[in-house]
């Protein structure tokens, strides 16, 4: 685009807009209707001269010859023309006056205040609906706010008590668990105890009273048959030392051994005989 | 090749002209009934489906004030169509009398790239980029209204402003990372 005819595009503009502003006036008159005959001929006249220029105007641009260029450098520098060719325009440009005609002046002036009067209105309408949803939404936000105070102290108070409590009762809970535990274990291996005292007594009596009622059939020596103990000890014995020495769990075999216990022991799995020593013997690993 | 120029014919008062561009004719009918709506100025609507504009109604046609070319992102025809169709403007009306309306970006089936294809466009011809949905009829007011507004200053009706003013504050321009690596 070369410089005259930018300088024409944009006289045209400037035009434009002036030509315009004079189309509302002339077309407020109409609605008025207040103006005078004098001053509605003053404005037709006005904005005929104003269409005049701006046909003389449109000729020109017709009469410029077009330059397409598809080159986006080309029209980047045209852009930049053109802008500044506006900008120069701007700073150029003069304000000045509608008219002469106060009647016409008075009019315009009453219509740009009614339309800024309600331009205002409507930014404060704006303004005002804005402040009223912000107002909601702060009070709202409080609310919440209030209400997540409150859930963090309650919850607050929440842990310390089940610290506090788990504080007190850890220890005291743990020494009663254990405690009960104990006495049932305890309660248990009793029975088991007596269960077990009750079967050898009744099955297994002592050597004594047997060796002493066959030490007159069968005519047995008497110190061995007083040093024999009892079934129940000898199984105590060898519990004993199977908890008290687990590494070594034998036992040796000794006269106070009644051998026939011994046998029986042996022969039901109770006992185990020690490989290569014949006189030990230790418990059957039932565990 | 006829050209369409921005200043071969006379304004008309209290009038804005605006082209809608849309290989599809999707969007272009609806957009236009909620253009005409607006009260305060006549707002002439012409629908085309590509450039160049046919001659013989070229008498009838009148000054176009904004050329929008509306296109489609879900696809590539509108796209193309939209490009070939700019060969066929005067370079006049570059200087903010152009904008391109990107519609279904939210659509799942987007061609990836096809966005930044239309953002290179815009960024390359200064234009801005608007992007508009036309699901609903909110969706088409609030796209009709955007328009009315560049519509308004590009047709010279909003004192004190003009279309090249306006544009330049509002053409499209590419975040620095899509066009050069960046080398940090």
């Amino acid at each position: 685009m070369t410089s005259s005819k930018l300088a024409v595009f944009l006289n045209k503009h400037g035009h434009r807009h002036r030509l315009l502003t004079m189309d509302e006036v002339r077309a407020d008159g109409e609605v008025a209707a207040q103006l005078s005959e004098a001053a509605k001929a003053e404005l037709l006249e006005l904005c005929e001269e104003q269409f005049a220029q701006l046909e003389k105007l449109q000729e020109e641009i017709i009469q410029c010859e077009p330059d397409s260029s598809e080159d986006p450098e080309d029209q980047l520098v045209k852009r930049l023309m053109a802008t500044d060719a506006e900008l120069k325009q701007w700073l150029s440009m003069k304000p000045s006056l509608l008219a002469t005609n106060s009647d016409i002046l008075l009019q315009a002036g009453k219509d740009e205040m009614l339309k800024l009067c309600s331009d205002l209105e409507m930014v404060v309408s704006c303004c005002e609906a804005k402040r009223d949803k912000l107002r909601e939404t702060k009070e709202l936000e409080q609310k919440w706010l209030e209400e997540k105070k409150q859930v963090v102290l309650t919850i607050n108070d929440h842990i310390e008590r089940l610290r506090v409590e788990m504080e007190k009762c850890s220890e005291h809970n743990i020494f009663l668990e254990t405690k009960a535990k104990i006495q049932k274990v305890k309660a248990y291996q009793e029975n088991l105890m007596e269960n077990l005292g009750d079967i050898l007594a009744m099955h297994a009596p002592l050597s004594q009273k047997e060796s002493s009622a066959s030490k007159n059939k069968k005519n047995f020596p008497l110190e061995l048959n007083e040093n024999h103990i009892s079934l129940s000890e000898i199984l105590e014995v060898l519990m004993d030392k199977v908890i008290n020495t687990p590494h070594d769990p034998y036992v040796t075999v000794d006269d106070t051994f009644w051998p026939p216990y011994v046998e029986m022991l042996l022969r039901y799995g109770v006992a185990v005989r020690h490989q290569e020593n014949n006189f030990k013997i230790r418990l059957e690993t039932f565990f | 090749m006829s050209l369409l120029a921005p200043f071969n014919k006379l304004p008309t008062l209290n009038t804005a002209s605006i082209l809608l561009v849309e290989s599809e004719e999707q969007f272009q009918q609806s957009l236009a009934v909620a253009l005409v709506e607006e009260m305060t100025v006549t707002v002439n609507v012409r629908l085309a489906r590509s450039l160049p504009l046919p001659l013989e109604n070229d008498e009838s046609r009148p000054r176009i004030d904004l050329v929008v070319f509306i296109i489609n992102l879900t696809s590539d025809l509108s796209f193309r169509s939209a490009k070939a169709s700019l060969k066929y403007l005067d370079p006049g009306y570059f200087l903010g009398k152009v904008c391109f309306m990107a519609t279904n970006a939210r659509h799942a089936s987007v061609h990836t790239g096809l966005l930044d294809a239309v953002r290179q466009l815009a960024v390359s011809l200064h234009c801005p980029l608007l992007f508009a949905e036309d699901q609903t009829p909110e969706d088409v007011k609030s796209s009709a209204r955007r328009l009315l507004t560049i519509l308004k200053v590009a047709s010279g009706l909003v004192p004190n402003t003009s279309a090249l003013f306006l544009s330049n504050l509002t053409r499209c321009t590419m975040p620095l990372d899509i066009d050069q690596p960046s080398f940090d």
